[in-house]
């Protein structure tokens, strides 16, 4: 579904990534590990056109998405939780939520997907006429995740969902999107620091170290993996 | 207590004005974190667009209420098509230049409008036709308030109630506030920014000609320069309020307004301009971020 083919990138004239290939199949849950400043965010902010491609293509269904705006890929099925959550801090939860579905026109489909965002959180229910800036970390990475649903998208890109949240939070956060996955078919593409929980939800994964892919396997043999255990999961 | 009245409404009616200039800068402010000092002279453009369309429509014979109905929409129409223009041309290519680069460009652009006025048109005062028609109501307390006064503020209050109205309930108006807000994240959920940024250069200009228009025919005079002064009180008032705050906007832009009218009417016009500027000193001193703005933290 969402391929990337030796995709090169960086700032100015930094190189950070190095002919890095990820295959992201439909419906998969696909995790993307690796220590703080190895190119995970660098990959996603490819993904969606904030940093531009030296060489190599990124492919969606089949199709280049290379140079496309990043206002522009929402429509085409891909939504992004960015790392810090980013909500729009004097926007009301409802707003927030509303703002993820903007370019969507079926009133209705909106009000469903609102209904199941409030199923899966409903916290945020409670807290709907509340200003985003005003709720906990774990409320606004509920409320991120819920904005980038709001879309309706076929792949989710999600970027460190677990930065700076209590343990608890973070298996809350990462069951739902395990549900998401298997409830909505929607494809998942999760880039984490947290390995061990990255991993235990996922189908597939990848290890990123400077800027290269340096390992990939299932998720459960990468969870048996000796040299993945001392690097990421401190056993 | 009738010369207390007079001088309120005076405030008032100049409030409005510079509220109406003020939203201008507030909503470029918080959008693209720029003060755009060619601002005054959209205003400016605006009234000597109405100058010169209600001179044609007057040669026709047309009454002043008729005239100023058409005018108002031409000069809308042709200030916003300048704000949009300067936009692209003087800023968009700066935006993620230094701060200071727009800024200069802002400056370099408000000079070259000034001259350019002043070379196609004349350096001179040109009289500008009163087209606020006399209402028959206000009359009666002919001295404490006029007929211009009265529409100059209905207008500005309605123009402001329904930019309100637009902001905070249509999903552009959202938009507009996300972006504001966070402009990536406004990108990652398929907000176009720089149609965003267009509309609120747009909007900007369209109030600030809707107030030149009013203040030019209230006053009945206008030269190349009056964009200048004009401006740098408009934007002393989006300071007092709280730059990027729009009910500050507009609650600055009356405190300024009342301020100078009271400095007039109890101490000495002279000191008009000494009072609004020592106001902003005192604003600034004691609420660095304005009456209605908040102070700049960052979560982390």
């Amino acid at each position: 579904m969402l391929k990337l083919i030796d995709v090169e990138a960086g700032y100015g004239a930094i190189p950070v990534l190095h002919r890095v290939s990820i295959e992201v199949g439909k419906g998969e849950i696909i995790s993307l590990i690796g220590a703080n400043g190895a190119g995970k965010t660098t990959t996603l902010m490819a993904i969606c056109g904030v940093v531009p491609l030296r060489s190599g293509d990124i492919l969606l269904d089949g199709q280049s998405i290379r140079g496309v705006p990043g206002n522009r890929l929402v429509d085409m099925g891909v939504s992004q939780v960015p790392e810090g959550r980013l909500i729009f801090p004097e926007l009301t939860v409802a707003e927030n939520l509303d703002m993820g579905a903007f370019l969507r026109k079926d009133r209705q489909g909106i009000r469903d997907d609102l209904d199941h965002v409030f199923e899966l959180f409903p916290i945020l229910a409670d807290r709907r006429h509340q200003q985003g800036g005003t709720l906990s970390g774990g409320e606004q990475q509920m409320l991120a995740i819920s904005r980038a649903i709001m879309a309706r998208p076929r792949v989710l890109l999600l970027d460190e969902p677990s930065l700076g949240l209590a343990p608890l939070v973070i298996r809350q956060i990462f069951g739902i999107i395990q549900k998401i996955n298997r409830e909505r078919g929607t494809t998942i593409f999760l880039v984490e620091q947290n390995a061990h929980q990255a991993l235990k939800i996922a189908h597939r994964g990848y290890v990123m170290e400077n800027g290269a892919i340096t390992l990939t396997d299932t998720a459960a043999r990468l969870l048996e993996n000796e040299g993945v255990k001392k690097a990421y999961l401190g056993i | 207590m009738e010369y207390f009245f007079e001088i309120f409404f005076d405030g008032l009616t100049r409030g409005s004005i510079y509220a109406l200039i003020a939203l201008g800068y507030t909503m470029v402010y918080g959008i693209i974190q720029l003060i755009n000092f060619a601002h005054g002279e959209i205003y400016m453009i605006g009234a000597f667009t109405a100058l010169i369309v209600s001179g044609v429509l007057g040669a026709l014979g047309l009454p002043g209420y008729a005239i100023l109905l058409m005018t108002l929409p031409v000069a809308v129409i042709y200030a916003s098509a300048y704000g949009y223009t300067i936009e692209k041309i003087a800023y968009k290519p700066l935006r993620n230049a230094p701060r200071l680069s727009p800024l200069i460009s802002a400056i370099g652009m408000s000079i070259f409008l000034q001259n350019y006025v002043l070379l196609a048109q004349t350096p001179d005062f040109l009289p500008f036709p009163s087209l606020l028609p006399p209402l028959d109501v206000v009359d009666r307390f002919h001295g404490v308030l006029s007929s211009s006064e009265v529409i100059i503020v209905v207008t500005a209050a309605l123009v402001m109630a329904g930019l309100t109205a637009f902001i905070k309930f249509t999903r552009m108006g959202k938009a507009m506030r996300a972006t504001a807000q966070s402009p990536r994240m406004a990108m990652l959920v398929g907000i176009n920014v720089d149609q965003v940024i267009s509309l609120t250069f747009i909007i900007g200009s369209a109030l600030a000609a809707v107030g030149g228009v009013l203040i030019a025919s209230h006053v009945g005079q206008i030269n190349f320069y009056i964009g200048f002064l004009a401006g740098i009180k408009a934007f002393t008032a989006a300071v007092l309020g709280g730059i990027g705050s729009i009910p500050g906007a507009m609650l600055g832009g009356l405190v300024l307004g009342w301020t100078e009218s009271f400095a007039t009417g109890y101490v000495s016009s002279d000191y008009e301009d000494v009072f609004a500027f020592a106001l902003l000193v005192l604003i600034l001193i004691f609420r660095p971020a304005g009456i209605l703005g908040k102070p700049a933290i960052q979560k982390v």
